[in-house]
């Protein structure tokens, strides 16, 4: 048997909260920092939460150099532009007419797709006393205009990264609510592995920091009301921890079959080892107290990278700072390393940049791929009363300085979905490679 | 490499409600195209639609509660998939297992959903919150939770399907929700196969679902030149559009050696799939039919074929001028004058985006299971960029057991399917 295509990350793009690019949001992050902040971009006064982690100054930037391309871009998808760019920039390669059918693209994309102004002009035409009348649409802009339809489109965003990039290869576009980004980047270092791709440029965006996006999570209670405090509002792990802040921004990876990559001198952050994937199938929104669900994730992803428990010494929690998905988050993390658990250094990046919903788990996996380029585990922030029942090995407050062989990253959502992914340190796959595994 | 077969086939659409009848509707001729009941839509272009008929979303679910969890598109998915679970006789399989037998196979039976999420139907429930605060957004935050239902997220999400499959079947296996427009479907089979192949799963369900039969998505589809007059001809001369489908469609796949554990009776044998982009932006067709060529030449050589194999095709044929002339053109690339029966199902069932691959695969296989290449009752005559294309208005004889199915999809993204008809 042939052994398997092994898949590497070259290029890394981040539009978050915390910075504009990836050295910024890195710097901000191993700073401990939130970026949590009263909501600026729409009046959010008479929410029960008025906070959240807002991308700032991205307005201000030099926009992409495309102009047409952008009349197609809704906040999200300038996002993932903006953070593509960064990450093609980053690896150094990018299709070219040979090979833009070997090039993939999977993204994880969020379920909000329509602008809150454009949901407020149909309504005051098509449903002015709050009754929808369908006929009403016939003699309404917005829902006559194919530029406000193209944003709203689900593929929307692939499709402006496939023009971008002029990538002709295997597209998919992914939801699993708060996996969607974690289950993206597994779908394309598998593409790869398959040989139906030997590049793909994979990522996660979102921002669901509008009137409509807000409401759904206030009506949930799943935000933190902390609104006289929002630095402090996300504090996963923490005792009286009560509800996550809703963040925005965009993740990119680029990945490529390892032995291509080294063979043009590409830097290598790490391998993407791993990809674990299950379902809860316990409730909507929560995973069962025990951790099943999770479990099954972080132990297929370790097995698929063909490492033991052993190996792990650093986890990127999902660390939503809710109380039900910490606890069982902890319980499953348990459940996974047994005795070995004070072994892996735990931390959610989260406390710094909020729920990036379906952009989370892609930012995440940069996260770890700089992790492990740095020897350095991202603090949790904000972490003040450790809840006991998340007594693992959590990095508090402060970085810290290990070498890390391999590290894994949860992203657990709505609706069920788990998504782990395994990262190894690209010496070690180096090692691995040279002894013909 | 084992075998990967087919164990389950559910469907559900205006022309019926499992694959079966479905077929039998197209063998008869008749189109379930025909005014739109769901809403007042007299006055749009298009208003003929394939509506599932006294649509009772209750008794579509079995479960009255859940209704207020999900959405129509969701209701459509969670009965085709409950379909094909229990056509493969998984629920009394898993019920005669031990405890430890029954965690063993929830690990090992994943999900993979095709969904068509729906971007404008689920804001329609903050119109009578935003009728009583107008532009006043402090009073709309204020009201929130007195005007609107405090599960809008959940029944919202587009992975509910996945979601409440899984709960009700107890999968925990690998899974994905694919919101890729209309490949979506098509998409769902192939990850699901090559789960199955990794080793990753025994068993996978494969569901793609939509309802896209709504006010502002069919007057948009409008202004993008999609939607036609009154009848929906695909590759005719008198092609001028397409007209919308709702309803969803699922496969069981299985692992040769779970399915002869099982005992379960074998519909098919999924031999392989393609995918492939053209990158041209959002609506754009390269007219040389690149992409979708390209997606049938993967989805051979994974099923290790030739073209000459092929025994029948479902084209996706929507309809469009252009989609029409250049998926001929693609046809025409990879079968040159040895085609095989080309039909396609839109003419009587409309575009069922998100699940309009995954329809027609299930009835696709039933069909070839059949022997059977339904005609295309509304072709007269072919158009002349479609010449040299293999389609009739009769029924006809597949020449072999496999059927390739074709789908493609705004962003110019194509996927091709080979499956083996088992009788």
């Amino acid at each position: 048997m042939t052994t398997r295509r092994r898949v590497a990350i070259t290029g890394i793009g981040l539009v978050t909260p915390a910075g504009l690019d990836a050295a910024s949001t890195w710097a901000r992050i191993k700073a401990a920092r939130s970026c949590a902040g009263p909501i600026t971009i729409f009046d959010a006064s008479g929410f029960s939460t008025r906070i959240a982690a807002e991308v700032k100054g991205f307005d201000d930037l030099p926009p992409i150099d495309d102009r047409k391309l952008l009349k197609y871009a809704s906040r999200a998808h300038r996002f993932a532009l903006a953070a593509a760019d960064q990450a093609v920039a980053d690896a150094g390669v990018r299709p070219a007419l040979q090979d833009a059918t070997r090039w993939g693209c999977v993204v994880g994309a969020g379920m909000m797709t329509v602008a809150h102004q454009e949901i407020a002009a149909v309504q005051s035409t098509a449903a002015p006393e709050g009754e929808f009348v369908a006929k009403a649409l016939l003699n309404e802009p917005i829902a006559n205009d194919v530029m406000a339809f193209s944003r709203s489109l689900s593929t929307a965003g692939v499709s402006l990264l496939l023009r971008r990039f002029g990538i002709r290869g295997y597209a998919s576009t992914v939801h699993t609510a708060c996996a969607s980004g974690g289950q993206a980047i597994g779908t394309a270092m598998r593409l790869i592995r398959r040989g139906l791709a030997d590049r793909v440029l994979t990522g996660g965006f979102d921002s669901m920091i509008s009137p409509v996006g807000l409401s759904g999570f206030c009506l949930l209670s799943a935000v933190s009301p902390d609104n006289d405090q929002p630095e402090r509002a996300s504090r996963p792990f923490d005792l009286t921890r009560n509800g996550f802040v809703l963040g925005e921004g965009a993740g990119f990876l680029v990945l490529e079959e390892w032995n291509s990559a080294v063979q043009r001198g590409a830097t290598i952050y790490a391998e993407l080892a791993g990809d674990g994937n299950s379902l809860s199938s316990y409730r909507i929104t929560d995973s069962h107290p025990s951790g099943d669900g999770p479990i099954q994730s972080m132990r297929r992803a370790i097995a698929d990278a063909g490492a033991s428990i052993s190996d792990i010494a650093y986890l990127n929690a999902h660390g939503t700072s809710t109380p039900m998905n910490d606890r069982s988050e902890c319980a499953a993390v348990k459940a996974v390393f047994g005795d070995r658990v004070n072994d892996v250094g735990v931390s959610s990046t989260k406390s710094v940049t909020g729920h990036l919903i379906a952009a989370a788990g892609a930012v995440e996996a940069g996260l770890c791929a700089l992790a492990i380029r740095d020897s350095l585990m991202p603090p949790n922030a904000n972490l003040q009363q450790l809840d006991p029942d998340c007594d693992v090995n959590i990095v508090r407050d402060q970085p810290r300085q290990q070498r890390i062989g391999m590290a894994i990253s949860n992203s657990l959502g709505f609706g069920g979905s788990n998504s782990c992914l395994a990262f190894r340190h690209p010496e070690d796959t180096a090692a691995l490679v040279a002894s013909g595994r | 490499m084992s075998r990967i077969v087919i164990t389950g086939n559910g469907a559900i659409c205006g022309a019926g409600t499992d694959p079966g009848s479905i077929v039998e509707t197209l063998l008869a001729g008749r189109s379930a195209l025909a005014p739109i009941t769901s809403f007042d839509a007299e006055q749009f272009q298009g208003c003929l639609a394939a509506e599932v008929p006294d649509y009772n979303g209750g008794k579509l679910l079995g479960d009255r509660k859940l209704l207020k969890l999900v959405r129509r598109s969701d209701v459509f998915g969670i009965y085709a998939g409950t379909q094909a679970i229990e056509q493969a006789g998984l629920p009394a399989w898993r019920e005669a297992l031990d405890e430890t037998a029954a965690a063993h196979y929830a690990d090992q039976t994943g999900c993979y959903v095709g969904s068509g999420g729906g971007a404008f139907e689920v804001n329609y429930d903050f119109f009578p919150l935003m009728a009583e605060t107008k532009n006043d957004l402090n009073g709309f935050g204020r009201e929130l939770s007195n005007m609107v239902n405090p599960m809008w997220l959940l029944k919202s999400l587009p992975n509910n399907v996945l979601c409440h499959i899984s709960i009700r079947h107890q999968l925990k296996g690998p899974n994905g929700c694919i919101t890729n427009h209309t490949s979506s479907g098509i998409l769902s089979v192939i990850e699901s196969a090559w789960a199955l192949r990794e080793g990753d799963a025994e068993r996978v369900v494969a569901v793609g679902h939509d309802a896209p039969i709504e006010p502002q998505t069919l007057l948009y589809l409008d202004r993008v030149g999609l939607i036609g007059t009154d009848l929906l001809r695909p590759f005719d001369q008198r092609h001028d559009g397409c007209l919308l489908g709702e309803g969803a469609a699922s496969l069981v796949l299985e692992t040769e050696a779970s399915a002869l554990a099982r005992g379960a009776t074998i519909l098919g044998e999924y031999l392989g799939g393609g995918d492939a982009s053209e990158g041209e932006g959002l609506f754009s067709i390269r007219s040389d039919g690149d992409g979708l060529s390209r997606a049938i030449e993967l989805a051979l050589d994974d099923a290790q074929l030739k073209p000459a194999d092929v025994g029948m095709i479902v084209a996706h044929g929507n309809g469009t001028q252009e989609s029409d002339a250049s998926e001929a053109a693609a046809l025409l690339r990879v079968f040159g004058a040895d085609m095989p029966p080309v039909t396609g199902f839109k003419w009587s069932v409309g575009h069922l985006f998100a699940a309009a691959g995954l329809l027609d695969v299930a009835v696709g296989l039933e069909a070839c299971r059949r022997k059977v290449v339904p005609g295309i009752a509304t072709l007269e005559h072919l158009a002349e960029a479609c010449k040299g294309l293999n389609v009739s208005k009769q029924t006809r004889a597949s020449r072999s057991d496999v059927v390739l199915v074709l789908c493609r999809g705004f962003a110019g993204t194509n996927g091709a399917l080979l499956l083996r008809a088992i009788q």
